[in-house]
């Protein structure tokens, strides 16, 4: 059964005749508004297969909003979300993960009664009630996923109340990681830990990108944390999507520095 | 299929089981008569466990679920003269489909909204079935003379306990497979289960079809244990508080704590009525219920679940010393 919904008259193939490959997650006009507030005005992009792509700016921006646009736990007022060339427009939240679009949220949500293998089991859980109902969990595959993230053992017993907060960020990250997305939305994946933390988490995703091929779509304020992940980078402003480029031309860009990162940031 | 310490709980439940069987042998025919009480209370605590303590859907409206149950074969067998075998599937069936009708938009909203509008379907069903066709319903008197399933204090106290075994047992293996573990992940966060991939309306509605189910059956068991349907003794706020104090005081969301708390309600105030005959006892109900809530929130599900463990753990250590 496909997730998709029909094309609705949008020009798929645009992206080839400019010569790029078919963007893995295409978002193409999305504007929202809480009331007289405009959170993302006509906000274009897109993340090809692989690709990871760094999303920036001021706080207030529209970042997360952006994020929620794409998954519709905000629906959008204008716009649409293509997947892998398909609009999913229509596809609830459940069904788009289901497709492969699989987001953490900025602040970990997790089951304060459930282990961390758990919480993996929740992840890799069928759709279907039969399924759920009849059939056991796969101890060995939970555990191993786990163990893919540092969690392994009888780490994988711990509940969340147990955990520091780099630890509940790759719980959520294992959590999300066990749907078995194509395409990751991180939201600010890196606040609130450590250094070492920052490195572990770091450590993950570039591993996990070179086995599985995972594209990323990654916002953070931690720009020296985001540099080395990403191939390109999108700064967002006031809901609207000021410049892109790769990290260095980014953060090079007077606007950029302007609105957002001050002066001197390239020298440090 | 089933999450490890399965095996340990059936063995609790087993013990359980038998003593229940036993008590008939050694108890007068009263307590067995406030044991068929208890069985009843702890049906209709394992139905509001199966949906608001697991998904955390707090439903104030369970009333309306047992009153349609126990409405639907009163009516059948008062005017129809219908047999039970076919009014209770009935009513059953009647209290699942009435029950989604009015649920299901309910289903969207949540936390106080939910309790409020799952309490004003009780507050309308207790008016409809005194404004509406009272000469049908019997209006505020309700209906009398419904004929029993089986007769004597013995034969109900087996009925009532068999039917909440086997619903108790059934639900607790139910929450320990992967859909129990769903159902329970929505009550903790609704969110990120959407995120994980599932499709929380589906389960919301499976765990509230269910709840209906057993609501009905155990509200039509019910009325004809009494031979008697009233609005005003099954739409009652302390009714209702009855199957919320049991669940919550029992321990929400495991299916063992609200039969627990179930049980330790209904004794503790029947046990009091020779000493404290008056409305009194309710303090001691009141303060017992509020001590033990504070001492352990998550319910006397826990609390056992702690004492069992220090006394294994003291007999291990003292074994290996």
């Amino acid at each position: 059964m496909s997730y998709f919904t029909e094309n609705k008259g949008f020009d798929t193939l645009s992206a080839t005749s400019e010569n790029r490959p078919q963007p893995m997650l295409e978002a193409r006009g999305l504007t929202k508004s809480f009331g007289g507030l405009m959170a993302t005005k006509n906000v274009s992009l897109h993340v090809n297969p692989g690709e990871s792509l760094g999303i920036i700016g001021p706080n207030g921006a529209g970042k997360t909003t952006l994020l929620n646009l794409l998954t519709k736990e905000i629906t959008p007022d204008q716009g649409s979300v293509f997947l892998n060339g398909n609009c999913i427009d229509r596809l609830s939240i459940h069904k788009r993960v289901l497709a492969g679009l699989a987001r953490t949220y900025q602040v970990p949500r997790p089951f304060h009664d459930l282990t961390i293998q758990e919480h993996i089991r929740v992840g890799m859980m069928p759709d279907g009630l039969f399924d759920m109902l009849l059939h056991g969990a796969d101890d060995e595959k939970e555990l191993k996923i786990a163990e893919s993230v540092g969690l392994g053992g009888e780490r994988a017993q711990q509940y969340p109340y147990e955990l520091a907060m780099g630890d509940l960020r790759r719980l959520e990250l294992v959590r999300t990681l066990a749907t078995e997305p194509s395409i990751l939305l991180l939201d600010e994946v890196f606040a609130g830990l450590t250094v070492k933390e920052i490195d572990q988490i770091s450590e993950l995703l570039t591993n996990r990108r070179a086995t599985h091929s995972t594209t990323y779509m990654i916002v953070s304020h931690d720009l020296k944390a985001l540099e080395p992940l990403v191939d390109r980078v999108v700064v967002i402003n006031f809901g609207e999507v000021m410049t892109e480029g790769t990290f260095r031309e980014v953060v090079a860009d007077t606007d950029v520095q302007n609105a957002y990162l001050g002066t001197g940031w390239e020298q440090e | 299929m089933f999450a490890k310490g399965t095996n340990k709980g059936f063995l609790g439940w087993m013990i359980f089981g038998i003593a229940m069987l036993a008590l008939p042998l050694f108890a007068s025919s009263a307590t067995v008569r406030i044991f068929v009480f208890a069985n009843y209370i702890a049906i209709f605590a394992i139905s509001w466990d199966v949906l608001s303590g697991r998904t955390g859907y707090i439903s104030f409206g369970h009333p309306f679920l047992i009153g349609i149950g126990g409405y639907t074969t009163a009516l059948l067998t008062h005017h129809l003269d219908m047999p039970l075998y076919i009014t209770i599937p009935a009513a059953v069936l009647v209290t699942m489909i009435a029950g989604t009708l009015f649920f299901l938009p309910a289903l969207r909203i949540r936390g106080t909204y939910f309790a409020l509008v799952t309490l004003a379907f009780m507050e309308l069903m207790y008016g409809l079935v005194q404004v509406v066709a009272p000469d049908i319903t019997g209006g505020t008197r309700g209906l009398t003379g419904l004929p029993s399933i089986v007769t004597g204090a013995v034969s109900n106290y087996y009925l009532s306990f068999g039917v909440m075994f086997t619903l108790g047992l059934a639900m607790w293996l139910l929450i320990r497979t992967r859909l129990g573990t769903a159902l329970g992940s929505i009550g903790m966060n609704e969110e990120a289960v959407r995120a994980c991939g599932l499709n929380t309306t589906k389960l919301k509605l499976f765990a509230f079809t269910l709840s209906a189910m057993i609501a009905g059956l155990g509200g039509a068991m019910y009325i004809h244990y009494l031979g008697s349907i009233a609005p005003r003794g099954l739409f009652d706020v302390s009714f209702l508080f009855t199957i919320l104090v049991a669940c919550l005081l029992g321990g929400a969301g495991t299916i063992t704590g609200p039969i627990m708390g179930a049980f330790f309600l209904t004794l503790l105030l029947e046990f009091l009525r020779p000493y404290i005959p008056g409305s009194e006892r309710y303090l001691i109900y009141g303060v017992a219920t509020l001590v033990l809530y504070v001492l352990q929130p998550r319910g006397i599900h826990r609390l056992i679940q702690i004492t069992v463990n220090w006394f294994v753990e003291g007999f291990m250590r003292r074994k290996s010393t």
